[in-house]
This record gives structure tokens, C-alpha cells and sequence, in this order.
């Protein structure tokens, strides 16, 4: 398998993946709207990595989404920044992105949750979706990159090739 | 190329045990997935600190994974641990909101009820098993994002030497 058809598996694998995860957020609230009990297994899922808090989640069918609204925006910004890395690098090679690219989108999630941890203000929804917005679309830069890097050196280790020639 | 395999596994541990500590703590927890994040970015700090040879991003997508799985381990430990000071806590909260506040906010009961509190087998597996899976995507991202941020520039070439080109560890120019 050729380097741009590893990175392109790379892709479309975390694509269906972050597909899966926003599907899950939004079906748990519509199966507890329907009295489904599978809504606790798309609860569950999400309980390792998120609060949960309802007073900070969004409402969908009248019952909080499966994350909070911070959470929330990090997986829709993931999303879109999978559209953003398919039309900035497409698949022919792989490079991360910037320090301070990263450092520019982190710092406005950062402010926000420290301000609300010590109680220095308390954000509303939009605000905590906004931040996670902004951070999670540079994810997908960095996981495509290292996931698709590790299939790519070990190709080279099993040609026998040095490991940290590109 | 042992060596370095042998180096993966205590960074990965230390990362994974802290972060396992601190998401399983309640109110502690709160911070989301931002813990296995940090812990995998702490974990890539102690590979290149400790490693001699050049890492790339997959070294830090595979330690990563390993911090998240130990991270989970550690995790469900926790929480079978403070489960039982965990009920007592929060019905102790619960009382207090009752004797202070006319109206309980939106969800609260609902949140704190005996069912949150339950640790039967298959739910403890369960948990176990999507923390593994959701911890080791995050450490990945956690690992490959620490890389890039605290691996070392390589030496710049001596005047007149050929320029060798990066490998995908670096950032782009």
C-alpha cells in the first residue's frame, strides 16, 4: 500500500470514527426522549472523558446531549477540522502543524476553564462550545499525522529501512 | 531499538498512574479530557528527556495509547475505591441543597441518585473497557501533540554541509 493510500486510510478511519462519537452525543438524549435504556450504554461512553453536568449541557429532545457544551464543540471542531486537513494537506504527506498555531487555539479554552474552575466567572454554553470549537479543529493535525506516521515507519522498519529517513 | 522499547513503558506508567489519581477523584475530574491529554504530553516529555535518539510523532501516538490504557486501569481502581465515600459526599451535598435552595437545579437528583452510585461486575467492565478505548485515542492525540511540542529542534548543519531533509516528527517550515 502505497504512503497517500496509508494516509487516506488514516483519514477516512478517524472520520467514520468522529462520526460515531458525534452520532452517540446526539442519539442519547432522542433514546431517553423514546424511554430506549440503550441511552445509558451512549451515556456511559462519553462518562470516562466528560462531567455530564446538565446544567452544562445542551438540550436535545429535552434531555442533556451525552457531553457538555465544552466537550461538545471539541468533537464538532474536530469534525470540521477534519474537512480543513482533507483540503489544506490532502494525502500525500503528512507534517504538524505549528507551536504557536496550537498555543493560539488552546489558550481561549484554557482562560475559560480555568476562570470557571476558580470560579471567576461562569461562561454560558455558547462560549464553552466556541473554545472547544477552536481547539478541537486543529486535533484531527495532529492525530492523522501521528497515526498515519506510525503505519508509515513500520512499513520502512519491515523494508528494512532506517526508521527516521522520510 | 530495545533500548528505546524498554523506555516507552515508564513514562507511559507515570503519566498513566497520575492521570488514573486525578480522573478518578471527584470534582477533581472535572477538567474532562484535558487530564489524559496532559498526562500523555507529560509522559512524551519523559521519553525525549530520557531518550538519546530523535523521536517522531508515531513514538508519541504509542505512548500515548499506552498512558491511556494504564490511565484507565488506574482510573477504575480509583473509583471502586471512592465509590463508597463518594455516595456519602454527595448525599451529604444533596441534604444541604435541599435545606438551602427552594428548587434543586436542573438534573441534580437525577445525577446523584442510588443508580450512579451502583458498581455491579458488568458495569465495571463496561466502564473499564470504553475508558480503555476513549483514553487510549486521547493519550495518542495527547502523545503526538507532546512530541511536537517539546521535542528539540535538530542541530542546525554546519555552513556548506548538505541540508537533510525532516522526518514527520518535526513541524512543518
Amino acid at each position: 500500500m502505497s504512503q497517500r493510500n496509508r494516509i487516506a486510510l488514516v483519514y477516512f478511519l478517524t472520520l467514520g470514527g468522529i462520526l460515531l462519537c458525534v452520532g452517540i452525543i446526539f442519539l442519547a438524549p432522542y433514546l431517553k426522549s423514546r424511554g430506549s435504556g440503550l441511552n445509558a450504554f451512549a451515556y456511559l461512553f462519553f462518562a470516562p472523558t466528560c462531567h455530564q453536568i446538565p446544567a452544562r449541557s445542551i438540550c436535545f429532545f429535552g434531555h442533556p446531549l451525552a457531553v457538555c457544551a465544552r466537550c461538545l464543540g471539541i468533537y464538532i471542531g474536530f469534525l470540521g477540522g477534519m474537512g480543513i486537513y482533507a483540503l489544506r494537506r490532502g494525502f500525500s504527506a503528512v507534517a504538524m502543524p505549528k507551536v504557536r498555531t496550537l498555543i493560539l487555539v488552546t489558550f481561549p479554552l484554557i482562560l475559560d476553564a480555568l476562570g470557571n474552575l476558580f470560579h471567576l466567572w461562569n461562561a454560558p454554553h455558547w462560549l464553552r462550545f466556541l473554545t472547544g470549537i477552536l481547539w478541537g479543529s486543529i486535533l484531527p493535525f495532529y492525530f492523522i499525522t501521528g497515526v498515519a506516521d506510525f503505519f508509515i515507519q513500520k512499513k520502512r522498519l519491515k523494508a528494512g529501512r532506517p526508521e527516521n529517513i522520510s | 531499538m530495545n533500548e528505546q522499547r524498554t523506555l516507552t513503558l515508564t513514562p507511559a506508567l507515570i503519566g498513566g498512574v497520575l492521570v488514573g489519581i486525578l480522573s478518578g477523584i471527584p470534582l477533581v475530574n472535572c477538567l474532562c479530557c484535558l487530564w489524559i491529554i496532559g498526562g500523555a504530553m507529560l509522559a512524551s516529555y519523559l521519553l525525549i528527556k530520557d531518550s538519546t535518539a530523535r523521536l517522531t510523532s508515531s513514538d508519541g501516538a504509542i505512548i500515548g495509547v499506552f498512558t491511556g490504557i494504564v490511565a484507565a486501569v488506574v482510573k477504575t481502581v480509583v473509583e471502586l475505591i471512592m465509590t463508597p465515600l463518594n455516595k456519602r459526599f454527595f448525599q451529604g451535598l444533596m441534604e444541604r441543597f435541599a435545606e438551602y435552595m427552594e428548587e434543586m437545579p436542573p438534573g441534580l437528583e437525577e445525577m446523584f441518585d442510588e443508580s450512579a452510585f451502583e458498581t455491579t461486575v458488568p458495569r465495571i467492565l463496561i466502564g473499564l473497557l470504553m475508558s480503555g478505548i476513549i483514553f487510549s485515542a486521547l493519550g495518542a492525540l495527547g502523545g503526538i501533540i507532546g512530541i511536537s511540542l517539546f521535542q528539540k529542534k535538530p542541530p542546525q548543519p554546519p555552513q556548506g554541509a548538505p541540508n537533510v531533509p525532516e522526518n514527520t516528527g518535526n513541524r512543518q517550515p
